[in-house]
């Protein structure tokens, strides 16, 4: 494995632009009748112009959450945002009216689901829902509106388009779904595209067309991508940089070629060893040894401490760093790397 | 799906066949000699007797007795009672009363039922969703019986709102006996649709409508509650088939002259001819509604295919 | 048949043979998948009101019935005094009296063992067609299903009421508890018979039976030891709802002249010979109404939080 050059500061990936969205110390808490859960503990990121931010995790390590908090589409109760900010064209959406939110949703910024066929309504054509978006948010009548849909359509590269346009979703394959996902979320060419495990759900060359899609359809808008999953191989493809979360909050940050080359974080750096190779399509998770947090009773110190092969206990740290008591910060550990780790030095081995 | 409705048709064939000759058997198994109880205190001449027994296939088997009884009906011809009276005049002069008590029931049933469903659905566990939920709870376990001399004597004789016997008063006479035979499906229409608009809320192409951007009376409208009352809708549809047994009671208690009260009477007075018409023409009803709703289940959610 | 699946079935015949002793796996399983239920069904109706509710407003009702004597403080419901005739509920009568001077607490806790015994007697024999025509059919499926369903569909299209009404006209039954019992059972099966067998059906197919039949179990054995352990959870709240539902039935009958008769003591003869003078002695119609309303509402309470408990998925 050959070591990145490490001295070179962290830089924008080629192409991208200014910030589009920012994401400031967000706190998203669930209060259930069996307590508090702490979903997201202050998570901040950018994203610019084109760029596509992959943020990694275990399923409940709170990239949805946050990504739904973002959205604005958390149901709340039970879910509550307690802290942090959300700017978008330089204004904070959480401190928004409900109404100035919802007409950010589509034409600012919106997002595809995993499960194209629950996420579509089961008793309206796909070319209604994707019309939907011009009515709502653009006021047109019903027949322009699937004219465009028939369009957007084309555009996601769905098949015959105009005679599709009054089928239902149970009448596409799953990767023709997703397409008509894409095709609604990008129907108001949005400077923000969520993509929420766009794939999961789908065979591995389907995948990689729709990867493709999204990238394509990047390209030519310029929107920013953050895309959510735990499959290393499509972020390796597709992303230039990546957020690891886990326990609610993000552990590691870098490029995706400096990360995937030389974690900092022991939760990264055993995401990796778990796939032998990270290269290879489709590569997923593995478990790592012990349970995923509890995300109602959050270890104290660093919440992967208990599953962590290099945590410091007792005398073994160095004071003020005892990996059980001691909650690391996100913080720049070489130029272009953040990791919340006490000992990331030793992880990366510089 | 014209073939799955024409299969479906041939389908209810045998229930029909099936139930009209169970009650005909019954009916068949009435105790006394009804043709005796005609004359009274004077006892008919022999030749009268036999010439009326002869006229109603009194002594044929059981089997001839009842296929000579649907070769008539196939011809539109349902028969006379003992009184010579047709019963085919019977129900028409009857089943519009219970038609319109019918009427007046199901749109309480859906009117007040999904309204009341929706408003709990919407905000689960809030106060109106309690309401609900207990009111439902209460008004399923009070019998029809119950609850029609509970409206009697509460909106009839001590609030004096509603009159509480026959239909002197046109539509308004259909109100009361229209609620109390309605109470049982409106409460289990106000929970079926609580707990499908709850259900919908949670499903995850509300959420996408969210997404969208959708203003929030789009989203429930359109995306919550159109998913939500597919089942209350067929629910409903298959109610109607079914408030004629309910209406037995009803049309008794309010002394409505309807369908139900005329089967009650004719049971009594051991009315075989009369008995059977109405139930067959009631099972009718019932396999028709039923069959309506498998359509209109169809209709709704595009994911039903019969074909 | 393809020659591949013969020669899978051989395998399993051969495996079968082999492992005879190996049968008590799957056992275990449905035993260990039944232990958690009830007990996860427990801990939820602890904290249900509907049970406690449901739970002693029957208990309440299971002692009327047994004890009336205790209910009606000693008062014999049939020692009657015209003098006392439509005297409205005191002190000392809590009820007040009907139309021939009787006590009339006594007469409706005495009303509570008929409606009671026909309620759980007719279940009975609910759960005895339902079960076996619905196991019968699920379990053998095909034309004996099709046979049987057909069947089904026919007395389902009849309403309950009307049906018992019916039967009980012609007298073959007799007019007695067990008549009444029965004519509402007769036509009141079929909710039982579908539930079980859609049951049966849903089992039958599940891997565990598979997996019991592949090892030999016989069809007898696989009902009893696997597909009925499964089926109790519904039947048992189908059961507690359906008396509630029949002992309103029968209140309904008598009330309509064709259950029991007097001098049998039943609700439905008290609401019956009260309605008409519901103007100037409306508790006479009160009394039993509330009493059966509650009795209905205590199975139904209970019956609801069963539900609640067995079955997560209807779970709000």
């Amino acid at each position: 494995m050959t070591r990145p050059d490490l001295s070179q500061p962290r830089a924008a990936a080629p192409g991208t632009g200014g910030t589009v969205l920012e994401v400031d110390d967000l706190h998203v808490e669930f209060r259930t009748r069996s307590g508090v859960v702490n979903a997201v503990n202050g998570v901040s990121y950018r994203l610019a112009e084109r760029e596509t931010l992959a943020i990694l995790g275990e399923s409940g390590s709170g990239k949805s959450v946050s990504a739904q908090a973002i959205m604005g589409i958390l149901d709340t109760p039970p879910a509550v945002i307690t802290g942090g900010g959300i700017w978008f064209e330089g204004r904070d959406l959480l401190q928004q009216s409900e109404e100035e939110q919802r007409k950010v949703r589509g034409p600012g910024i919106s997002m595809i689901f995993q499960d194209a066929l629950s996420s579509l309504n089961p008793v309206y054509s796909v070319g209604y829902q994707i019309g939907e978006m011009f009515r709502a948010h653009r006021g047109m009548s019903k027949k322009d509106a699937k004219k465009r849909a028939v369009e957007l359509m084309d555009r996601v590269r769905i098949p015959g388009a105009g005679a599709r346009v009054n089928d239902y979703p149970h009448q596409f394959s799953g990767g023709m779904r997703q397409r008509v996902m894409i095709a609604m979320a990008i129907a108001l060419d949005p400077r923000v595209l969520i993509a929420d495990e766009p794939t999961t759900a789908l065979d591995v060359t389907v995948q990689a067309q729709v990867m493709d899609l999204l990238k394509d359809l990047q390209r030519e808008t310029g929107m920013g991508l953050i895309l959510i999953t735990h499959d290393l191989g499509v972020v390796n493809e597709v992303a230039d940089n990546v957020a690891v979360m886990y326990a609610g909050r993000i552990v590691e940050r870098g490029t995706v070629d400096d990360v995937f080359a030389n974690p900092a974080h022991p939760y990264t750096d055993g995401l990796m060893s778990s796939v032998p190779q990270v290269e290879a399509k489709g590569g997923r998770l593995l478990p790592i040894a012990g349970q995923p947090p509890n995300l109602a009773a959050i270890p104290s110190g660093c919440p992967f401490h208990p599953r962590c092969s290099r945590r410091r206990l007792g005398a073994a740290a160095t004071p003020g760093r005892e990996c059980a008591t001691d909650l690391p910060p996100l913080r720049l550990v070489v130029p272009g790397r953040e990791a919340a780790c006490h000992y990331s030095e030793e992880v990366l081995g510089v | 799906m014209g073939r799955y409705v024409a299969r479906r048709l041939l389908l209810t064939i045998p229930v029909l066949i099936g139930a009209s000759f169970l009650i005909f058997a019954m009916v068949y198994a009435l105790p006394g000699d009804p043709i005796r109880a005609l004359g009274g205190d004077r006892p008919l001449a022999p030749a009268v007797v036999a010439q009326l027994r002869d006229e109603y296939n009194l002594d044929d088997p059981l089997v001839v007795q009842y296929a000579k009884y649907v070769g008539d009906l196939l011809q539109g011809d349902f028969g006379t009672d003992f009184r010579g009276r047709e019963v085919l005049d019977t129900i028409e002069q009857r089943l519009p009363v219970t038609i319109q008590l019918a009427v007046v029931a199901i749109l309480f049933e859906a009117v007040i039922g999904i309204i009341a469903g929706v408003l709990a659905g919407i905000r689960r566990n809030g106060f109106l969703d309690n309401v609900v939920l207990v009111s439902s709870t209460i008004v399923v376990s009070v019998p029809i019986l119950v609850l029609a001399f509970v409206a009697q004597f509460v909106f009839g004789l001590q609030l004096g709102w509603f009159p509480i016997s026959g239909i002197g008063e046109g539509w308004y006479s259909f109100v009361l006996p229209g609620l109390v035979l309605a109470a049982g499906s409106l409460a289990y229409v106000a929970r079926l649709t609580r707990t499908s608009v709850a259900e919908n809320m949670r499903a995850d192409y509300v959420r996408t409508a969210k997404a969208k951007g959708l203003p929030r009376r789009t989203v429930i409208v359109r995306h919550t509650l159109r998913n939500s009352l597919i089942p209350v809708v067929t629910f409903i549809g298959a109610d109607i088939g079914t408030l004629m047994g309910g209406a037995i009671v009803t049309e008794s208690v309010f002394n409505l002259p309807g369908i139900g009260r005329a089967i009650f009477d004719a049971v009594r007075a051991q009315e075989g001819a009369v008995v059977v018409g109405i139930v067959t023409l009631m099972v009718f009803f019932f396999i028709f509604f039923n069959l309506v709703v498998d359509v209109l289940y169809a209709v709704l959610d595009p994911r039903i295919r019969y074909d | 048949m393809t020659d591949q699946q013969q020669a899978d079935l051989r395998h399993d015949e051969v495996e079968a043979g082999t492992t005879t002793g190996l049968a008590s796996p799957s056992v275990d399983a449905t035993d260990a998948r039944q232990n958690s239920l009830w007990s996860d069904a427990w801990k939820d109706l602890k904290r249900n009101p509907l049970f406690w509710i449901g739970g002693l407003l029957m208990l309440v009702f299971l002692a009327m019935a047994l004890l009336p004597q205790v209910f009606a403080r000693g008062v014999d419901p049939r020692e009657c005094s015209l003098s006392n005739s439509q005297q409205k509920p005191s002190a000392g009568h809590w009820f007040g009296f009907d139309q021939q001077g009787c006590d009339y607490l006594a007469n409706v806790v005495y009303g509570a063992r008929n409606s009671l015994i026909i309620g759980v007697l007719a279940v009975l024999v609910v759960l005895l067609l339902g079960v076996v025509v619905g196991a019968i059919a699920g379990f053998y499926g095909g034309l004996t299903d099709s046979l049987l369903s057909r069947i089904t569909d026919i007395f389902y299209a009849l309403p309950l009421v009307l049906g018992a009404l019916v039967v009980l006209r012609t007298g073959t039954l007799g007019r007695g508890v067990t008549a009444v019992a029965i004519a509402l059972a007769l036509f009141g099966w079929m909710t039982a018979m579908r539930l079980v067998r859609s049951q049966v059906i849903a089992v039958k197919s599940s891997d565990y039976v598979a997996a019991a039949r592949a090892m030999g179990a016989s069809n007898g054995r696989i009902l009893v030891r696997h597909i009925l352990p499964n089926a109790i959870a519904p039947v048992l709240v189908y059961t507690t709802i359906t008396i509630g539902v029949l002992i309103a039935a029968e209140a309904t009958l008598t009330f309509l002249g064709v259950g029991l008769q007097r001098p049998a003591i039943s609700w439905g003869l008290q609401i019956e010979a009260g309605q008409s003078l519901l103007r100037t002695a409306p508790h006479l119609v009160l009394f039993p109404s509330i009493v059966l309303t509650l009795t209905v509402m205590a199975f139904i309470m209970m019956g609801d939080a069963l539900r609640d408990a067995l079955d997560p998925r209807q779970r709000a």
